[in-house]
């Protein structure tokens, strides 16, 4: 803690509050005379329920502050009769989804049709069991936090393609084929972004990567991974393999309405048809959570005077800039080709992964220092000019065209 | 390890991989495998080898699982005129194939070292052991693995460059 932190005793503490909520109920029922196992299983549900919630909450907001979003980027209003500027209208989207029929086809495997739904939510909340919300605030301390992430999204494959399977639709088995081949594609450079920070930090667990982006560069500069060469390249690698890990526009085709209807969630209505909502969102937060604890600093304050706000502050807000950015991405680029799809991850991505692993341990031979930046910059910028002419060559977008309203 | 957690996996290892083996349908089998992968992954976590249980559900979910269902589905069962056995021998065929598995299995087992050996004591820091086991004890399997892997990579892009023109 600063000296800043005293004069402001309120962010003070703040900063141990939940911790301090926690401890406070666990100690007015151990003076009622709960017995021990009982205390352990509040605690761990205790800790459940926090970031349930939280993250939850975030959905219920997200969903309303994306419409908003993109009711501003293409000039309307957005949400705006239910409650305040439209701020109930997820309530009553909920309501409208709980109390829908519940379709199931009578070719459907019941099943497995049930069981998709469920199945695909489960990856996002168990990731957010190993996210660092802040300063000890890690809900479960793993060795090997990262695999985990990478272990359990798996699932996310499995679940689309039962819900495609399972539908006995032809779109739904063709959008749940495309789902899969395109997580698959893109889960190879998210492996490979992440594995640099890991290849620098030296250790598989999520806190010590935060922790190894402490401190300031020259004392105002924060230490961020993002902040370094392989960092930059790294980082933008993984977010746009996330965008299409969670099926975000502009890599939204499996579900691209005009050809698919919905992809491998047409035959879903009610709340099943939510679950898969639900779970596109939580993926969205949780992926962009590793996203800020591996390249952003993770509860590190920006600026060393601003270490005065509560660090889980810090985390949160960090991960709501990404989602804001998704959104503006979604509202601004098309849907890519299915192709063109395949052939950035395979033909450009995963290569230049290959080279940022590559980078980074050139940062880490050279000192981390100025002689870094200078040695570790060419294995990223001779493959990426090389690559962008190859492909460029026989590309010729034409004279850009402007068309004004009359 | 806790001996309640070891007989429940167990049920469900046994269960599922039963199902992987007996249900009709091959997509349903192939998740009943998956289950059973899933099973080891979480028998490898309660043991204490965490990296070992999530590579386990990465490769074997992510990867391989996958790709079965995939093989599942894009060979049609039910169109297939494959040469078949007449029910009795094919009873008997797979009788001796597992039986013949089984006796290779229950050697091995009843042969290993590690029978008589004491459980030692639960590493520290298992993961970083393990990397630094790779990276100078098996560095050569670890390079020849990696050698494979890369020509197994340049034989797929041909086939599949091949195939095109």
């Amino acid at each position: 803690m600063t000296a800043l932190s005293g004069t402001i005793p309120v962010f003070a503490s703040l900063e141990g509050a939940p911790i301090a909520l926690k401890a406070w109920i666990l100690g007015m029922l151990e003076n009622m005379g709960m017995p021990e196992p009982f205390l352990m299983l509040v605690s761990i549900q205790l800790s459940i329920l926090g970031f349930f919630s939280v993250f939850l909450l975030l959905f219920v907001l997200a969903s309303w502050f994306e419409r908003k979003i993109l009711a501003r980027i293409q000039n309307r209003r957005g949400p705006n009769r239910v409650g305040p500027a439209g701020l109930l209208q997820p309530i009553a989207d909920g309501i409208k989804m709980l109390t829908k029929e519940d379709i199931v086809p009578v070719a459907a495997d019941k099943v497995l049709h049930a069981c998709a739904p469920v199945l695909i939510i489960l990856p996002a909340f168990l990731a957010m069991a190993i996210l660092p919300y802040g300063k000890n605030m890690t809900p479960v301390e793993l060795e090997v936090g990262i695999l985990l992430f990478f272990a359990v999204s798996t699932a996310t494959e499995l679940a689309v393609f039962m819900a495609g399977w399972a539908s006995l639709n032809k779109f739904s088995m063709l959008g749940a084929m495309r789902a899969v081949a395109q997580i698959l594609s893109y889960e190879l450079p998210l492996i490979l972004a992440a594995t640099s920070v890991v290849m620098i930090t030296g250790s598989l667990s999520l806190t010590a990567m935060v922790e190894a982006q402490g401190g300031y560069l020259l004392g105002i500069l924060p230490n961020w991974h993002v902040f370094t060469p392989w960092g930059f390249a790294a980082f933008a690698m993984f977010f746009i393999s996330a965008l299409a890990e969670s099926n975000r526009t502009p890599f939204d085709l499996p579900e691209g309405e005009s050809e698919l209807v919905a992809g491998h969630m047409t035959e879903y209505s009610g709340f099943k048809y939510a679950l898969f909502f639900i779970s596109e969102y939580l993926g969205l937060y949780v992926v962009c959570g590793f996203a800020v604890a591996l390249f952003l600093g993770g509860w590190q304050a920006p600026l060393p005077f601003l270490t005065f706000i509560p660090s889980w502050i810090w985390f949160f807000a960090k991960i709501l800039c990404l989602v804001f950015v998704a959104m503006w991405i979604r509202g601004t680029f098309p849907r890519v080709r299915v192709d063109h799809l395949m052939n950035f991850a395979w033909k450009f991505v995963i290569p230049l992964g290959v080279m940022v692993l590559v980078s980074a341990a050139v940062w880490h031979l050279a000192g981390r220092g100025p002689l870094g930046w200078i040695l570790s910059l060419p294995p990223l910028l001779i493959p990426y000019w090389l690559m962008a002419r190859a492909y460029g060559r026989n590309y010729d977008a034409g004279g850009r065209v402007y068309r004004f309203a009359e | 390890m806790n001996a309640t957690a070891y007989i429940l996996l167990g049920i469900l290892l046994i269960a599922s991989g039963t199902g992987a083996a007996v249900l009709r349908n091959p997509v349903h089998s192939g998740l009943s495998a998956v289950v059973a992968f899933v099973t080891l992954g979480m028998l490898h976590m309660a043991l204490g080898a965490q990296f070992i249980g999530f590579v386990q559900l990465l490769v074997y979910i992510g990867a391989v699982a996958i790709l079965a269902v995939f093989a599942i589905l894009l060979t049609r069962p039910e169109a297939s005129h494959l040469p078949c056995l007449r029910p009795l021998r094919r009873a008997v065929a797979g009788a001796v194939t597992a039986g013949l598995v089984l006796a290779a299995l229950l050697i091995a087992i009843f042969r290993s070292p590690s029978l008589n050996r004491e459980p030692g004591p639960v590493a520290e820091a298992p993961v970083a052991e393990i990397g630094e086991l790779l990276m100078t004890t098996h560095l050569l399997p670890l390079q020849t693995i990696g050698v494979l892997l890369t020509a197994a990579l340049i034989g797929a892009v041909l086939f599949a460059s091949t195939n095109h023109s």
